[in-house]
């Protein structure tokens, strides 16, 4: 039978930004699948190279647009394992509800990208109009809407300001009455089940050999959570699950993540709760002679794609000699697509990809 | 006189109203998205703006020729559809007729845009032949109950026998309408039957290479095929009209059926789509004839 190419590219609807996948089709089913990032390269890690500790920070946050904060705090605490100090208690609590928040607004755009690549566009248009809450809050907190450029080595720029711990609540209160609302509509759907169950499975030895992290790795039903795992900011001290399923197709990973924005909300109910009170930033050095001792760290975070890390090189100067990121999609968007697209249909190509959660500009640092 | 006026009044209040659900169903649309949506009549605005559009790029002469051909075989169906006290080419055996004529304005699209050259709408455009493969079967089984029924196969007859009787045929044959209905959201490509033309797999399919003075008369289809499936289903099962505005009123109520489920269904994949005709309407269709022969 005869093969044609199909070219899913930066502009087409079904693709998770700005990437590319060139596909070879035979009839309806992908025979192969080549991933082609390269549209986004910014040059991140030779940037910061050359910048100041303190310069770097309002880049680190571009490297995933959804979900920028566990970037902000994995360079912070990059930073800060280098220079030997450790955030206050208050800063750290800040911390956590920064990252859950950030978390929640990145799976619910994982949700609407999900639910638009198998038809159903009401849920898109929710998640999106409700995830602007939290953007509400960010800009309350933060001044900014979408990067934050909030947590920086040492702590957080600001303290909360008043009345953001009862609009926080008010917000929770409302995303779970309308988590209901999304499970009448697509969660407890008989056609998102008759769509998702079965397509793109990752087993669980494959998921671990791949490389596989976060909810993406939960889903086919291994436990671990860097949160839980190596706990950092506030995340040791409060109580929560690390969902798991078991099934590890389209159908779990977009489950796991509706299952960790109820954990999510939980934890940060309970750090507005247990907020202690003090100062919200250690001492750092003067940020126009930001020195930091030499040394080498690696760091890692959870965010909502997956495992982050970031390895930074100090050779004593005001510039880091070298940061290294790991960003999770790098290996859910080339070697895990490349692996699970052949054998699929056409019509399933852009729902696994946004199972899958892929953030491009992670990929291309 | 008449006759030819009303052949030039037919297509103008098909096209206009057609134009004006397809405004009524973004509206509604977007109101179940808690979005504002666009105005009612937007689609006219966006008709107009296309067709003044000058063509600059061309993909050879089906791709042109796609669009009129569309609207040739609408404009043929829709006369021989009566439409409240219009019915222009009514005679025996119509219905049998609007049945092989309906499926060519789909033809024609399928003819441009398989011309275009573009591998996404090549796929759209076996998308909706093997979509159109999977509906006629329970469309052809609700529409010989109908004529089961009521014995014979032309539309006024059908519709006489209605209003004479007093019963539509809803609520005769309620199982018929059903399956015809089902059919119906895979005829006017909603979900989750809107596999043909899926933005996420195939980048809208068949319209992919189209603009200009093209898409504007792609949408001039669009709601010509709207308006005559409409028209078909109202005919069949609601009794006609008397006049126009009580025939577009029982169009809308129709239609917003459509687009709600449209609204919040999920598409089907092309396998399941087919599976799914030729199985529940199918077997509700064949039990519906055995109660008409009953």
């Amino acid at each position: 039978m005869k093969t044609y190419e199909l070219f899913i590219g930066p502009q087409h609807v079904g693709i998770t930004g700005n990437f590319s996948v060139i596909l070879e089709l035979e009839g309806n089913v992908v025979k192969k699948a080549t991933p082609n990032p390269g549209f986004l390269h910014r040059g991140f890690e030779k940037l910061m190279e050359m910048r100041g500790f303190i310069h770097n920070v309002p880049i680190v946050c571009r490297i995933c647009v959804p979900d920028p904060d566990p970037n902000e705090a994995n360079y912070a605490m990059a930073v800060e394992k280098l220079l030997g100090i450790e955030p206050p208690p208050r800063a750290k609590y800040i911390r956590t509800i920064v990252l859950e928040f950030s978390r929640i607004a990145s799976h619910l755009f994982t949700f609407g990208g999900h639910a638009g690549s198998i038809g159903l566009y009401t849920i898109p248009n929710w998640t999106i109009s409700d995830r602007d809450f939290i953007l509400d809050l960010f800009e309350m907190l933060t001044g900014g809407r979408v990067y934050h450029i909030f947590i920086y080595p040492g702590g957080v720029r600001r303290d909360l300001p008043d009345g953001f711990i009862e609009k926080a609540k008010d917000v929770l209160n409302y995303l779970e009455k309308r988590l209901d609302d999304y499970n009448k509509l697509y969660f407890d759907s008989y056609m998102f089940k008759k769509r998702a169950r079965g397509i793109g499975i990752i087993n669980k030895e494959d998921a671990i050999e791949w490389g596989v992290t976060g909810p993406n790795l939960r889903a086919s039903g291994v436990k671990a959570d860097t949160r839980k795992d190596d706990p950092y900011a506030a995340y040791g001290e409060l109580d929560f699950e690390i969902p798991v399923l078991t099934g590890g197709d389209a159908y779990d990973r977009i489950m796991i993540r509706r299952m960790e924005v109820v954990e999510s909300i939980k934890i940060i109910r309970q750090a507005l709760d247990n907020i202690p009170d003090g100062p919200i930033r250690e001492k750092v050095p003067n940020p126009m002679r930001f020195i930091v001792p030499p040394g080498d760290a690696y760091v890692k975070v959870e965010s909502s794609k997956g495992e982050y890390g970031y390895y930074m090189v100090s050779n004593g100067k005001d510039k880091p000699y070298r940061v290294y990121i790991r960003g999770a999609s790098m290996t859910h968007g080339i070697h895990i697509l490349e692996k699970l697209l052949p054998g699929n249909y056409l019509a399933d190509v852009s729902q696994i990809m946004f199972s899958l959660d892929v953030c491009p500009p992670e990929i291309d640092r | 006189m008449l006759f030819l006026y009303n052949i030039i009044i037919v297509p103008i209040i098909a096209i206009l109203i057609g134009l004006l659900f397809l405004g009524i169903a973004r509206k509604v649309t977007a109101r179940i998205h808690r979005r504002y949506g666009p105005p009612v009549i937007q689609p006219y605005f966006d008709t107009l703006k296309l067709l003044t559009k000058e063509d600059n790029i061309t993909h050879g002469v089906m791709y042109m020729l796609g669009p009129a051909i569309g609207i040739a075989g609408s404009l043929l169906t829709l006369f021989f559809i009566p439409i409240g006290k219009y019915a222009l080419f009514s005679m025996h055996g119509d219905l049998i007729l609007v049945l092989y004529l309906g499926v060519i304005g789909s033809l024609g699209m399928a003819l441009g845009a398989g011309d275009s050259g573009n591998p996404n709408a090549a796929i759209g455009v076996s998308r909706g032949l093997s979509l159109m493969l999977s509906y006629e079967f329970p469309l052809v089984l609700a529409i010989v109950g109908v004529i089961l029924k009521y014995n014979t196969t032309s539309i006024s007859a059908i519709i006489q026998k209605q209003v004479t009787s007093g019963w539509w045929a809803i609520f005769v044959i309620p199982l018929s309408a059903l399956v015809f209905d089902i059919a119906l959201q895979g005829i006017l490509g909603e979900k989750p039957f809107d596999i043909p033309i899926a933005p996420h797999e195939i980048n809208s399919g068949p319209m992919v290479e189209y603009g200009g003075k093209y898409l504007g008369m792609l949408q001039i289809f669009a709601s010509l095929h709207l308006f005559t499936e409409l028209a078909l289903f109202v005919d069949l099962f609601l009794g006609g009209g008397a006049n126009i505005i009580t025939f577009s009123l029982k169009m809308l109520v129709v239609f917003l059926l459509a687009i709600f489920i449209n609204a919040i269904m999920p598409r089907f994949r092309m396998d399941q789509a087919f599976k799914f005709y030729w199985k529940w309407p199918a077997i509700l269709g064949l039990i519906s004839l055995i109660f008409v022969f009953i």
